[in-house]
């Protein structure tokens, strides 16, 4: 794995950890969630409970040149209530499956955050000044007394302690039967897809009352159903391309120029079974949890349960990488499938894009390629790709002070345990991370455990 | 599903099953392969039997859960395949319906499952303690009267007479293959020679102690499991997720009643009737001949015909 040293690599410290600190995790405040907005300045979280609590990067201050900003409680509320579908009798549960930034074009900031069957436009405004000096009206609120007015003067905006307001501004529902999965935007920046296990819709920002069903792999008889949608992207750069993945791990590229329906794919990413690795569990380790076109949009990554996968756009047959993020539970399968940890969605994500480029440049040597997703016991993982290094980190509140470099994790196979090191069946499958965020410009990362947001950053010299 | 076919030491903890699937096809690993995807058939019913969700099942976990238990359908059946076939009975689900009927009035409202003979049939070998009445029903429908010599076996239908042979044979395979058989191949094995061998009988369903999980699995495949499963997949995406439950419930049920390897006295007295009934057909085609070789049989017709009436629930 990582070793300390070299000039690229980064030393990960510990920075800030947001949420409750006792170990008795309320339902409603597991994070569900993760995102950073496209500058970096807010981090947004979505919970089981329905909430989105967005925090705000300070303004990095000139004399603490050692440390970026502290992220900080910028607005809460309330974005999904739990709703009963009185058809099915089953409850609607409020838990947010996903959060996406919009990029910035006023001063307000808009997200769509989304539960199990409806999407929200929030706008998060702040206000700052409010108007004072009514003639009629009191600082209070209340009405003067006309008779008592004299003089008349201009209202003016005077400075006040800053409020963030969210409010919705946009509720896109019933179009979905099944569970919402992924919500993302088009690089149009105009229309957004979601998708549930069957269904992919693209709606227009600013039209509720409609959408347009783009793929459908429902069957006609339910009965013959084997396959569902797990994850679905836009193309970072062509508005009319998008991938979705499926839960026997093929990857399905479609253009909307082509047709209205796209169940025909214009490209299948799947690569063939390993006859080595073959188990029962072969399907479901390989069921894909997460899909993310890299910034420039040439390659895409996939997590399934062992494994994250690069793939190169121009090559459908097979992944071009391949990082094991834990292949110790290779053998532990039939456990995991008991007590349902092999359905675990973990998550994954690329660095931020400045430090990316991936078209033709004299210069790759300083380009930095990392991906990181979550694994147990509160453990994560980075794999830098140019490298071919490793990292595994550990999100806990021991020994964390701010500005120490965080100590590699490593996980005893089998065999000796050496000291340090963690035998795999005294992992906590509890303690999952399934979130992780990765700032656009920065190397600052945003790591969720079960109830608790960390927040790490590279050591600056 | 072969896998490589390494051998691993059987280990009842849950954690000796784990590891790669060992190729079926070798002589003692089988064994643990056929442990091992037994357990995995068991846990993913009980995946599905018991979710008792306010919200709605995750569709993924339950399709995913779905495609490992056909997989392991498929499985058995190429391997029932394997062993002589019975030949598909002619009337394919009613009985069987009739029968879960009874067990779960709620059942009633459902179409006949689409129980498939085929299925049902060609896993029969590997368990003879099945829903006895579903083989009276088989030996209801078959025409062709067939002398059955063997006494107290488990009725095959007549039909099968001329692979009769085979059969026998297929048992002794299951025998060899299987140093520690389930009861059910035990029975299969024992009963061929001798009904009143209920105390080797109870002595395979006490030995493998930490095998009543298994077994019961091995009996819920040999129910019609693969009908009443593709119904319960289709109502498992269905908006009605609680006939689920019902069908579940309802297969659950009926294993318990017609599960004869879950008790001793159980086994030797469903196989009672069994081979009583059984003497009533083979000897049915003879009553137009003389009536005193069958005198002794007729006194316990109408007690056998009220059985299977009950049996069968018409």
């Amino acid at each position: 794995f990582l070793g300390a040293g070299g000039g690229n690599d980064i030393q990960w410290c510990f920075s800030q950890v947001k949420g409750a600190v006792d170990d008795d995790v309320a339902e409603a405040d597991i994070i569900s969630t993760v995102e950073f907005n496209h500058s970096g300045e807010l981090l947004a979280t979505g919970d089981k409970g329905g909430r989105v609590v967005i925090f705000q990067q300070e303004q990095e201050n000139k004399t603490q040149s050692h440390s970026r900003g502290e992220y900080n409680v910028y607005s809460t509320f309330q974005s999904h209530e739990p709703e009963f579908d009185y058809l099915k009798s089953l409850e609607i549960e409020e838990k947010i499956n996903k959060i996406r930034w919009l990029p910035q074009k006023n001063a307000a900031q808009f997200l769509l955050s989304t539960n199990d069957k409806t999407i929200k436009l929030w706008k998060i405004s702040e206000r700052d000044k409010r108007p004072e000096g009514y003639n009629l009206k009191e600082e209070d609120g209340r009405y003067r007394d006309p008779t008592t007015v004299t003089t008349l003067r201009v209202p003016v905006f005077r400075p006040m302690d800053l409020m963030v307001e969210a409010s919705p501004r946009r509720i896109f529902a019933n179009a979905h039967t099944y569970h919402i999965n992924s919500i993302s935007i088009n690089s149009d920046y105009e229309t957004y897809l979601s998708a549930d296990d069957l269904r992919i819709n693209l709606w227009h920002l600013e039209i509720t009352d409609r959408s347009f069903n783009i793929v459908d792999i429902k069957p006609a008889n339910m009965e013959e159903l084997t396959e569902v949608i797990t994850a679905a992207e836009f193309h970072p750069n062509s508005c009319s391309t998008f991938v979705y993945s499926s839960s026997k791990g093929t990857i399905r590229l479609c253009d909307m120029r082509a047709s209205a329906l796209c169940d025909r794919h214009s490209k299948l990413f799947e690569e063939p079974e390993d006859p080595s690795n073959r188990s029962f569990f072969s399907e479901i380790i390989s069921s894909i949890s997460d899909v993310k076109f890299s910034h420039s949009g040439r390659y895409m990554m996939t997590r399934d349960y062992l494994s994250v996968k690069i793939w190169d756009l121009n090559m459908e047959n097979r992944p071009v990488e391949t990082y094991q993020v834990h292949e110790y539970l290779r053998s532990k399968l039939c456990s995991l499938y008991e007590n349902d940890c092999i359905f675990d969605k973990f998550e994954c994500c690329w660095n931020g894009s400045d430090r990316q480029v991936e078209f033709l440049s004299l210069c790759t040597s300083d380009l930095s390629s990392i991906v990181m997703t979550g694994s147990y016991n509160n453990f994560f993982r980075m794999f830098d790709r140019n490298t071919k290094r490793d990292i595994t980190l550990e999100a806990s509140r021991e020994n964390n002070k701010p500005r120490t470099v965080l100590k590699p994790r490593k996980v005893c196979a089998s065999g000796k345990r050496k000291k340090d090191e963690i035998s795999v069946d005294s992992l906590d499958f509890n303690k999952k991370i399934l979130h992780t965020a990765w700032h656009p410009k920065e190397n600052i990362i945003a790591v969720a455990t079960t109830n608790n947001l960390y927040i790490f950053q590279d050591k600056m010299n | 599903m072969l896998g490589k076919g390494g051998k691993r030491k059987f280990d009842e903890h849950e954690d000796g099953l784990e590891g790669k699937v060992v190729s079926p096809t070798d002589g003692p690993s089988k064994v643990s392969y056929t442990l091992q995807r037994q357990t995995i058939f068991n846990i993913s019913l009980m995946k599905l039997y018991n979710h008792r969700p306010l919200t709605e099942p995750s569709l993924q976990k339950t399709v995913l859960i779905n495609n490992m238990l056909r997989r392991i359908q498929e499985e058995l059946k190429q391997e029932g395949s394997l062993r002589p076939m019975f030949v598909a009975a002619s009337q394919p689900a009613d009985p069987l319906s009739d029968n879960f009927r009874e067990a779960q009035p709620a059942f009633s409202h459902l179409a006949s499952p689409p129980l498939l003979p085929t299925d049902f049939v060609s896993t029969m070998p590997l368990e003879s303690c099945l829903t006895p009445a579903s083989l009276l029903e088989d030996d209801t429908f078959c025409t062709s009267p067939a002398v059955q010599h063997d006494g107290p076996t488990k009725p095959p239908p007549p039909a099968l007479q001329p692979v009769k042979d085979s059969f026998s044979s297929a048992l002794d395979e299951i025998e060899e293959l299987c140093p520690a058989p389930t009861s059910a191949e035990a029975v299969a094995a024992e009963s061929a020679a001798d009904d009143s061998k209920a105390q080797p009988i109870e002595s395979n369903i006490h030995k493998p102690e930490g095998l009543p999980e298994s077994r019961t699995a091995e009996s819920k495949l040999m129910d019609p499991l693969p009908g009443n499963f593709e119904i319960t997949a289709s109502t498992g995406f269905l908006t009605d997720l609680t006939l689920d439950d019902i069908l579940f419930a309802d297969i659950d049920t009926s294993m318990y009643d017609f599960d004869p390897c879950t008790s001793a006295t159980g086994a030797a007295s469903k196989m009672a009737p069994v081979s009583a009934d059984e003497l009533l057909k083979t000897l049915a085609p003879y009553s137009s001949q003389p009536v005193t070789p069958n005198q002794p049989f007729k006194m316990d017709l109408t007690e056998l015909d009220h059985i299977m009436e009950v049996l069968v629930g018409s």
